[in-house]
């Protein structure tokens, strides 16, 4: 039944196939073949995760982490907190920047963090952070990349414009 | 006039919700009167809400900062251009644009469809109405009104986010709305079918090329967002995989294999059931796409409680549609059985469906992935994070199946190949991808994945330009034609399939580019002025850039200091860049603008990474003129955009009306509410 001509094979209908055949049987091998790629997909994305996944703590969730279990030092995890104001300086290289960043909610819970790489243009001495590196055994946190904040990135909040203003 | 803007808001509301009841009621009860009613409501939301953007748009020409919205993403020094997209720049403005968008489209269609589809109409505008009149509710009621007054005027705004201020960010989101809002009708005509019955291809012929408009939009929105990652990020890439990227990419992968699997129902009467859901899927996406770009819910995990209010109307109102739609499936269920069987997984149906089902598997991992926080988080109490590693890993194979079988399907025959045909249409460009594999392989690549996207690329190009090489042939020999003449003939005959040809070979370009990362080159020093750096391109030749000096200058919006270089290719000189660093005032914000020089095939690309002392630079003390600079080599990055470009003029063959059914458009117009299957014209 191959089309006689390439010419024409584009997108004509094709008569409805009366006779049908052995349609339950292929059917049946075509949901295989679904059932297959779901398995495959499925297979990518769970080997995937478990393979590149890292725990999302606090500051206060990783320190309780690596108390309760010291080898947890070696693990790569991801850490969201605040960079300390004040607390930004260049390191002894280029590229190399220090900061403390401290947990949001528990502003107590500090810990020194340093940073090889370029500084996102978003990153100011108090904007919120998104590390992910190990925690060192010597306390301190080697971030291999640093992110800032997205949802904060590019909203405003124009109340704090209060005060600045005319008597309107 | 602003505040006309809001007042309008305030009418548009009630009468979208009388718009969509009258749609439904008088489509039920087939009451013209009704009908029409509700049709005109649909002109009258777009002309109130066009009145609401100009307003917008106005309040941030006048500088007036005692709105909420204006004061916080302008001030009066910001770009005119950069203010006249103001409406757009942040949440609010963005809903009421997508609102407006969405009104203008469902008013065309009420237009276009005057006379013709008019069974369909009512349930449409019915729809339509409905989505519109739930943009206003959240506008009015979730505490993101665009009209809000600070109760004070400062003396200026806040001004827009400097990485926003870039060319490309202000034509990306526009592009991307128009995508997302395009495609809520080809649901509202896949709903207004589940209504009225009319369960044959007819809906799917009226909104096909409403589909390909959104397509078209989706592409180009993301690729303009990738252009304006690559400028403006300063890190050298275009895709990080984040919650935001990700959300405009799920319904451009649901779009595809719906654009996709439309053509089987067509041709074959299959997969009615599936194209339904594919819709619903893909509209389901396009909202979750709009409320979670900027809202940042993805991320801020560990701050869920905040700001969500707005999430869960969005969430509800997703769930209403998703299970009204499944309702009407099941009920109309007897009637979207299909009329066909696949019959060999050997022919077009069958690469169709891999291709569909490769698609929603690509989907489906990225959602997964994006959503991965959340899920772990609300069953172990502990979120876990995955990042690009995952999304590459993943995507990479997917992608290339994906693209091995946008050569495929083209050529495979219908219903069952043959061994003759498939060797009559593989051999020849099979044997070109392992070549070009080869090649590149004995020139030195070895990363595998990059050698099989590009031999893979090479087979898909071979087999689109084997197609229009024996078509033109063809047509030449039977028509007696020249070469040129026959090329024209047979595009302009079958625009939508040629067309679809030419949007592949873009695709495949684009496909190349994400391979080229594969042979980036980086490069880091610290240079004092007379220094030079050095950096090795993966195509062989060297780059050598000498840093020339520093300057620095006092601009409307933002101070500037501009690094000089100028570089050398293998020792001979081509030319000099800049690379800068801008601190907004307003903003008190330090912004990178990295300096790309683009060759057709790499970009050199360089980030002045540190300044070592900004005040020195302005004081001229020589001195003080160290930086520290990134140099990359990117390969084949500029294919993404001429990828897009052919990409765009692909779509725009297929999307122009043939003279063919320019001139039986009359005649379809007359039989439409015959029930005749006008759509087997070719459109």
């Amino acid at each position: 039944m191959e089309r006689a001509s390439e010419f024409r094979s584009g997108f004509r209908p094709v008569e409805a196939d009366l006779l049908n055949e052995g349609a339950g049987m292929r059917n049946g091998r075509f949901y295989v073949g679904l059932v297959g790629v779901a398995l495959v997909v499925t297979y990518l994305v769970w080997t995937g995760i478990s393979d590149t996944m890292v725990y999302y703590l606090t500051p206060t969730e990783l320190m309780a982490k690596v108390e309760q279990d010291p080898s947890f030092h070696g693990v790569g995890v991801k850490v969201s907190g605040k960079v300390v104001s004040g607390s930004y300086r260049k390191g002894g290289e280029d590229f190399e920047h220090r900061f403390d960043v401290h947990d949001i909610e528990h502003p107590d819970v500090v810990f020194p963090v340093v940073y090889q790489n370029v500084l996102p243009d978003t990153f100011t001495d108090d904007t919120e952070v998104v590390l992910e590196g190990r925690f060192g055994e010597d306390g301190v946190f080697q971030a291999k990349t640093l992110l800032t904040k997205c949802g904060s990135r590019y909203e405003a909040s124009p109340s704090d414009l209060a005060g600045s203003g005319n008597a309107a | 006039m602003t505040a006309l803007g809001e007042f309008a808001l305030w009418i548009a509301l009630p009468i979208s919700f009388w718009g969509m009841a009258m749609g439904f009621v008088g489509g039920h009860q087939k009451r013209g009167d009704l009908v029409l009613s509700a049709e005109r409501s649909v002109y009258i939301v777009f002309a109130l809400l066009t009145v609401a953007s100009l307003g917008i748009v106005n309040a941030f020409l006048t500088d007036q900062f005692q709105y909420w919205y204006v004061a916080g993403y302008s001030n009066r020094d910001l770009d005119i251009f950069f203010k006249l997209s103001g409406l757009w720049a942040g949440q609010r403005g963005s809903l009421v644009f997508w609102a407006v968008l969405l009104a203008f489209f469902a008013a065309l269609t009420v237009f276009q469809n005057r006379k013709r589809n008019r069974d369909f109409m009512p349930y449409v505008v019915g729809v339509l109405q409905g989505i519109l009149g739930f943009f206003l509710v959240v506008l009015l009621f979730a505490g993101v009104n665009p009209f809000e007054q600070l109760g004070f005027v400062p003396a200026d705004g806040q001004g827009l986010n400097p990485q926003l201020q870039n060319y490309w960010m202000t034509i990306h989101p526009p592009v991307l709305y128009l995508g997302f809002t395009a495609f809520s009708i080809p649901f509202a005509f896949a709903m207004a079918a589940l209504l009225n019955g009319r369960l044959d291809s007819r809906w799917i012929v009226v909104t096909r090329r409403w589909t390909l408009v959104s397509w078209f939009f989706l592409t180009n929105g993301i690729i303009f967002g990738m252009r304006w990652a690559y400028e403006e990020l300063g890190w050298g890439g275009y895709w990080f995989w984040d919650p935001v990227e990700n959300a405009s990419l799920l319904p451009w992968l649901t779009a595809t294999a719906f654009l996709h699997s439309i053509m089987i129902q067509e041709n074959r009467g299959m997969l009615k059931v599936w194209n339904m859901s594919l819709v619903l899927l893909t509209f389901l996406l396009t909202i979750f796409a709009t409320f979670l770009t900027r809202s940042g819910l993805i991320e801020s995990v560990h701050s869920f409680a905040q700001n969500t209010g707005i999430a869960f109307i969005f969430l509800a109102f997703m769930g209403s549609i998703f299970v009204a739609a499944v309702i009407l499936i099941l009920y109309r269920l007897p009637a979207l059985r299909s009329e066909n069987q696949i019959e060999s997984f050997v022919s077009r149906e069958a690469a169709f469906l891999l291709n569909n089902l490769v698609l929603l598997g690509a989907a489906f991992a990225i959602l997964w992935g994006t959503i991965f926080p959340l899920v772990s988080e609300a069953f172990t109490g502990q979120p876990i994070a995955v990042g690009p590693p995952f999304f590459n890993r993943v995507n990479i194979p997917i992608g290339l199946v994906l693209l091995a079988l946008t050569g495929i399907g083209p050529v495979i025959a219908w219903r069952r190949a043959t061994g003759r045909n498939l060797k009559r249409n593989f051999a020849l460009p099979v044997g070109i991808g392992v070549a070009v594999s080869g090649a590149i392989f004995l020139l030195g690549a070895r990363n595998g994945y990059a050698l099989a996207t590009f031999g893979i690329s090479a087979f898909v190009l071979t087999t689109i330009a084997v197609e229009f090489w024996k078509g033109t042939r063809a047509r030449a020999r039977i028509e007696g034609e020249g070469f040129f003449a026959a090329f024209a003939h047979l595009v302009g005959r079958n625009r939508r399939r040629w067309g679809g040809y030419i949007v592949h070979a873009g695709v495949v370009l684009v496909f190349a580019a994400f391979a080229g990362r594969a042979f980036e080159v980086e490069v880091r020093k610290a240079l004092n002025p007379g220094e030079t750096v050095s950096v090795a391109s993966p195509f062989g030749h060297t780059y050598t850039l000498t840093y020339e000096g520093m300057s620095s200058s006092l601009e409307a919006n933002f101070d500037r200091w501009v690094a000089l270089l100028s570089v050398q290719r293998n020792g001979a000189s081509v030319g000099s860049m800049v690379t800068e660093r801008r601190f907004y005032r307003v903003n008190r914000q330090m912004v990178t603008e990295v300096g790309i020089r683009s060759t057709p095939v790499e970009d050199l690309y360089v980030i002045l990474a540190d300044v070592e002392d900004f005040e020195g630079i302005v004081a001229n003390d020589p001195a003080a003129q160290r930086i520290v600079v990134q140099v990359m080599v990117n390969p084949l990055v500029g294919w993404i955009w001429y990828g897009g470009v052919i990409i765009t003029i692909g779509s725009l063959i297929a999307l122009w009306p043939t003279a063919e059914v320019a001139r039986r458009r009359g005649v379809v117009a007359g039989k439409a509410d015959a029930g005749s299957l006008a759509g087997a014209a070719p459109a």
